[in-house]
């Protein structure tokens, strides 16, 4: 089975495969998990992309507590990892030291190549700001808890824990 | 999972299966059975080269890999090394400073003082530049000299400042060049900053003293005013144990059987003489050196708001600095094990250094007494000051519990503090608060945690430490 869906989601641009990128703006769905003393997100999407999509807004949206981003730059980031759950950690990641380091957040996701073992995403960001983003939360770090990233039965699902 | 109890409030988990150890909790009432935790505890038993038993605190609650109030002492030579026995926020500590003031004299001057404490040290989302940002060899240096950098800059209490702090105030396994470029990029500017969560600086009042002897030697009058400091080693720990993470899972196959067959994969984990192991080790503890200068330039920023409001030069306030506690770490430590002492290296993690009387470890003015222990509870409460025991160099690996304990989800606090004025009811208590978030309050609010009363309770009862005196919040600063 694990081999079949390496096989359904090898690496491919979504281009060649015949799609047109999506481009995914907050705000997308997501369900926020109550986790002890920190803070998780549950996407759906019917597409690999969507869900890495909505994975990535979940996670702006937890930093900018429902406040609007309001984009000033774009950036191609490019993840791999070992698995699809990882990867999509690894992505997150990303773009949790951008917030930690540059004070910016993903206002929109496209993504332009998926797979089990590398994505790759256009995210616009745009700049924390202290008054609009007053209600967000202080994600520290993407922890590997329950984490995952799968297809299961019609859709895709992903979940994951953030340290506060 | 069989467990029974020894005696009072100790109880076991018996070793089945691949654990290599039984499992010890202090707990408050009976632990139980199906608690997450103490399968993560079992899961600490699994480690290799773990001594004894894998240890839980009665503030036990669910962790990434250890539970939080875990206490995992390994062969120093043998043994594997686990960021999860440590956590993110690498020694996230707690420093109390005591001072000569008396708490009826500043009463007046609460909300004066909690708002310069708020204007000087940056708190929240992103709080950066309390000082001018690193440069490189700034940072390099505050990796390896923990609070001594920053007492020479002058932000200090007293000179002496560094040797009332464990390990002196730096931890001599500290090797800067592990600490990865990232990290320094999160860390350069936000030394001296508070951070967010459940951080805080408290202006306290010495409400309690329960041990005379114990609290004269630590410098605690009753009436007094004591400033506590709770924060840790920031953006640039939490790279660390990220970045560590990620590496020791992948390497964890190549260590052998030990290493392949842990239940969980959040205990990564690393042999100590290992090149991962060690090179984990060495940015750890200088992440942990970040985190004692952090508290230690916070010591020196609070003296002076201090000064500013009350109007006095910083000498006349009397500050000194009584100790300074780790909470989240891993360290050398020589133990008697089996009658004979040897070098282990302990993790605790939201666990705290206790060591009995007579210990040379502990600075001279409190040998005779034992090492202060310092348990913050929640904002609305109380904290307390214990001392280390005999007994708890015999039980626990010289350790302890470190504060309450959540009881409710942030979520959960959210939705129990709607309709109720937060603010209003701890100022109607005589709190003076400043908090940079709102919904901190809700998040942080006494009722979302366990009281820490009955966590200290419980490590009294076993003889681990001992009460010292109880301090009671008079103005709290929070991001």
């Amino acid at each position: 089975m694990e081999q079949d869906l390496a096989r359904r989601t090898e690496e491919r641009t979504l281009a060649s495969a015949g799609q047109t990128p999506h481009r995914y703006t907050l705000p997308e769905p997501y369900r926020e998990l109550d986790h002890t003393a920190d803070v998780g997100v549950e996407v759906e999407g019917r597409s690999l992309a969507e869900v890495v999509a909505r994975l990535v807004l979940a996670e702006a949206a937890l930093l900018a507590g429902g406040g609007a981003v309001l984009p000033d730059r774009e950036e191609l980031l490019e993840v791999k990892g070992e698995d699809l759950t990882r990867t999509a950690l690894a992505l997150l990641r990303e773009l949790l030291y951008r917030f930690a380091t540059a004070r910016v957040i993903a206002a929109s996701c496209t993504v332009h190549a998926a797979g089990s073992t590398g994505l790759a995403v256009l995210v616009e960001l745009g700049p924390y700001d202290p008054v609009a983003h007053a209600e967000g939360h202080d994600l520290k770090a993407v922890t590997w808890h329950e984490a995952r990233c799968a297809e299961e039965g019609d859709l895709w699902r992903a979940r994951v824990i953030f340290d506060l | 999972m069989q467990l029974r109890r020894i005696e009072g409030d100790l109880w076991e988990i018996a070793r089945e299966g691949r654990m290599k150890v039984p499992g010890r909790v202090y707990s408050v009432g009976p632990p139980a059975p199906d608690d997450p935790a103490l399968r993560q505890l079992a899961n600490v038993a699994h480690l290799p080269g773990i001594l004894r038993f894998a240890l839980a605190m009665p503030d036990l609650h669910w962790g990434y890999g250890f539970p939080i109030g875990g206490v995992a002492a390994v062969d120093a030579e043998r043994g594997a090394v686990s960021p999860g026995g440590v956590g993110y926020d690498i020694n996230c500590g707690v420093r109390l400073v005591t001072t000569e003031l008396e708490a009826e004299a500043v009463r007046p001057r609460l909300p004066d003082l909690a708002a310069r404490l708020f204007l000087d040290i940056p708190t929240g989302v992103g709080s950066s530049r309390a000082i001018p940002r690193l440069s490189e060899a700034e940072l390099e240096a505050v990796l390896a000299e923990g609070a001594r950098w920053a007492v020479k800059r002058g932000f200090a209490a007293g000179d002496d400042d560094a040797l009332r702090c464990e390990e002196g105030g730096a931890l001599a396994g500290a090797d800067a060049a592990c600490v990865s470029e990232r990290a320094r990029r999160r860390g350069a500017d936000q030394l001296g900053t508070l951070g967010s969560g459940n951080h805080f600086l408290e202006v306290d009042r010495v409400a309690a003293v329960y041990d005379p002897v114990a609290a004269a030697a630590f410098g605690l009058h009753l009436g007094a005013v004591a400033i506590q400091i709770h924060s840790g080693s920031r953006g640039l720990g939490y790279q660390v144990c990220d970045e560590a993470l990620a590496s020791l899972a992948a390497l964890g196959k190549d260590y052998g059987e030990d290493y392949r067959a842990l239940p969980d994969p959040q205990l990564a984990c690393a042999p100590i003489s290992s090149e991962a192991g060690a090179a984990y080790l060495g940015a750890m503890q200088a992440a942990a050196n970040f985190a004692f200068a952090n508290r230690q330039v916070m010591t020196g920023l609070a003296v002076r708001a201090f000064s500013r409001v009350l109007s006095g030069a910083e000498g006349a306030l009397g500050a000194r600095v009584l100790y300074d506690v780790c909470h989240n770490v891993a360290k050398r430590e020589v133990h008697l094990v089996e009658g004979r002492a040897r070098e282990v290296l302990v993790h605790r993690k939201g666990a705290t250094r206790a060591f009995g009387p007579g210990d040379e470890r502990v600075p001279l003015p409190y040998r005779a007494v034992g090492q202060p222990v310092l348990i913050p509870g929640d904002m609305g409460r109380y904290s307390y000051v214990l001392a280390g025991t005999a007994r708890a160099m015999e039980e626990t690996f010289g350790s302890s519990c470190h504060g309450a304990g959540r009881l409710l989800s942030r979520g959960g606090a959210l939705r129990a503090a709607r309709g109720r004025d937060l603010l209003k009811e701890l100022e109607a208590r005589g709190i003076a608060v400043r908090v940079r978030a709102r919904k901190t309050l809700g998040e942080e609010m006494s009722d979302a945690y366990k009281d820490v009363a009955e966590v200290v309770r419980v490590m009294a009862s076993g003889g681990i430490t001992r009460l010292v005196a109880r301090l009671d919040p008079l103005a709290v600063v929070k991001g």
